[in-house]
């Protein structure tokens, strides 16, 4: 076993763990802190396939700044008690025996996949390097890459709107209190 | 050459055009009257559809990412048509909204998505068009802003829409993985029907699923539809769903060709269980939006059973049917939209005894639900008619059997309606409304497609002219 596949499954375990983690913490906020591990461990998995840029990105972006607003939300609401109400036992019961299910199929389907997709390319380095992506981004793929940003400037207004209703709320809400 | 781009992308240019337009009319100017700007966008999405109806040259543009044709340019027609009639007919409610702007952003930029959706030739494409198309959806249907309700219906919206879309992209990646490309020509020839690929078709038919509301992903539908402002229902269960119609069907019959043995058996199952517990549920409701989103996903039901057939008249049909589906869902919804932003009723009760005061609104009801339950003269007829004939194409008469038993059974909550609004009576009946210019034009363009689409054979025969099948 190389160095790259030791790498490899050391992270797929870590981002596994991290990943289940995330859904058992009871409490919020260590699940925020499990799914920064989780994020880690998949920006070690784009550095392996060479993606250097994007695995930066994704530390910078994820596991950075959303991870930090997720943390301020939790922080700002209050949410760090154990606030889950319990679910009834049927219910996880059902749940387990699905997703174990589904987790069958899946594992039974790629077992006996053919896959007919080049692998990743190993040990040319530089196919991630920002050159190379802008170059891709703007030729084969400038009309998805356009498109984005009118996606961005529908959901700035989106949320716009509904943020100002939340301010309203809070001016009629104070209005009642202090006036009546 | 730029002709060669320009002439192509006109809709969307369009579209999008009238959107900054609008954000610039937003941002800079410091007053504006509301119902000047409703009249000069209703006045822009004309202009919007009539460009759609200049011939168009068959194109692929930008590496095969984009590209249209005849048929998809008259699938993008039908949509502006049905996207100005919302807009007809919201007019009463915006009028007294303070963010008519904004609404309209949204819209327009949702239908771009569905615009980008329709002519993906990729995978990545189509997944953006329907994210664009997606988000600003759920705002909308959180629009009424004071309304608990209806911020409740955008979480619940963006919750489950979320979730599909994360299927939808768990099925492309691993599809990306199996073909080796996410190209719209590339993967049949590289479908070999194996069991990893059918695992990531079933994600995307998932994906899918949830956007049409077929029934094991339908649990969102009537409490989104429901809640949202009555005009975004509207455009939720015609427009939207039209739009994935027309590209599932498309992906359907080119891009999952080599399975089509396999997603036959499928789409019939899938088609009997949504027909059956669409109406089942429909039976039980008194609000009117509901007793609508339930039949929105009994219609889904009869349009996947036409899908079924696989052939030229597949095609068609389902197109055929979305188009006159537009003209009844929206002369419906129309109604309730009216008398709910004028008195704010919205339950079967509430319709007893309308007739009385309101001949005109109570016809134009009447006969979009005569559409909507397939009676004869009405286009309604025709549309499931040629739905179940392309079905029964395969020869699958049992199949279609229980189709048109679940016709029978959709007539019953039809006709309640129509029985409360003519022939009941009670204490306090909706007073005379008033009826603007704008949703007057709306009612008579419904009325009028709906009693002419089914008698005018040409509609039908253009239609299947441009179709695809196998």
């Amino acid at each position: 076993m190389g160095t790259t596949q030791l790498l490899f499954w050391f992270l797929s375990i870590l981002a596994i763990l991290g990943a289940i983690l995330v859904v058992t913490s009871k409490n919020p906020v260590h699940s925020v802190l499990w799914l920064i591990v989780v994020f880690v461990a998949i920006s070690g998995h784009y550095i392996l396939l060479d993606a250097q840029f994007l695995a930066i990105v994704n530390l910078i972006v994820y596991a950075g700044a959303i991870m930090v607003l997720f943390l301020f939300v939790f922080m700002l609401m209050n949410l760090n008690a154990d606030t889950e109400p319990q679910k009834n036992r049927w219910l996880k019961i059902a749940g387990v025996v699905t997703g174990g299910a589904l987790l069958l199929v899946l594992v039974a389907a790629l077992k006996k996949a053919d896959l007919k997709a080049q692998m990743a390319e190993m040990g040319k380095g530089d196919i991630g390097l920002i050159h190379n992506l802008g170059l891709v981004l703007f030729k084969d793929y400038v009309v998805p890459f356009e498109i984005s940003s009118v996606l961005f400037l529908s959901a700035m207004v989106g949320v716009v709107v509904i943020g100002k209703k939340a301010e309203e709320d809070k001016t009629t809400l104070g209005s009642q209190k202090y006036g009546g | 050459m730029w002709t060669g781009i320009m002439v192509p992308l006109r809709q969307e240019l369009m579209v999008t055009l009238i959107l900054f337009l609008l954000l610039f009319i937003k941002v800079g100017a410091s007053e504006y009257r509301t119902g000047t700007i409703l009249r000069l966008v209703n006045i822009l999405l004309l202009a919007n559809l009539v460009l759609g109806f200049f011939p168009c040259p068959d194109a692929t543009l930008f590496n095969g990412m984009f590209h249209t044709g005849r048929l998809i340019v008259l699938e993008k027609n039908i949509l502006n048509l049905g996207t100005l009639i919302v807009s007809l007919l919201a007019y009463d409610w915006l009028k007294e909204h303070r963010q008519a702007l904004e609404f309209y952003m949204l819209l327009l930029a949702t239908l771009t998505g569905f615009f980008f959706m329709i002519s993906s030739g990729n995978l990545l494409m189509f997944y953006l068009g329907l994210e664009l198309s997606t988000i600003p959806l759920t705002a909308l249907s959180g629009f009424d802003l004071e309304k608990k309700q209806s911020s409740e219906a955008a979480l619940k919206f963006i919750i489950s829409s979320a979730f599909s879309s994360a299927l939808l992209l768990f099925g492309i990646s691993l599809l990306y993985g199996a073909t080796g490309s996410l190209g719209f020509d590339a993967i049949p020839r590289r479908l070999d029907g194996s069991a990893f690929q059918l695992f990531a078709f079933i994600l995307l038919l998932s994906g899918f699923a949830f956007k049409i509301s077929v029934v094991p992903f339908h649990l969102w539908t009537a409490d989104v539809y429901e809640g949202s402002p009555v005009a975004v229902t509207a455009y939720l269960s015609v427009i939207s769903k039209g739009a994935v119609f027309f590209i599932f069907i498309q992906a359907l019959y080119t891009v999952f060709r080599p399975l089509a043995g396999n997603w036959n058996r499928m789409l019939i199952l899938l088609s009997v269980l949504t027909m059956l517990t669409g109406n089942l549920f429909a039976l039980r409701q008194n609000n009117l939006k509901r007793l609508l989103a339930f039949s929105s996903i009994t219609q889904s039901g009869f349009i996947l059973a036409g899908i079924t057939g696989s052939s030229r008249a597949g095609d068609a049909s389902v197109i055929y049917f979305i188009l006159i589906y537009i003209f009844s869902n929206l002369g419906a919804f129309g109604v309730v939209s009216l008398i709910s932003a004028q008195t704010g009723r919205e339950n079967i009760d509430d319709y007893k005894g309308l007739y009385a005061a309101n001949p005109l609104l109570s016809w134009v009801m009447a006969i979009s639900l005569f559409s909507l339950a397939g009676i004869p003269p009405t286009a309604g007829f025709f549309g499931k008619f040629f739905l179940l004939m392309a079905g029964a194409g395969r020869g699958n008469y049992v199949f279609i059997g229980i189709a048109a038993l679940n016709m029978v059974i959709a007539l019953y909550y039809y006709l309640r309606v129509i029985k409360a609004i003519f022939m009941d009576s009670q204490p306090q009946p909706i007073g005379k409304l008033k009826i603007p210019l704008l949703p007057n034009i709306a009612f008579g363009l419904c009325v009028a497609g709906i009693l002419v689409t089914g008698v005018m054979g040409w509609v039908y025969d253009y239609i299947y002219s441009l179709s695809i099948g196998f």
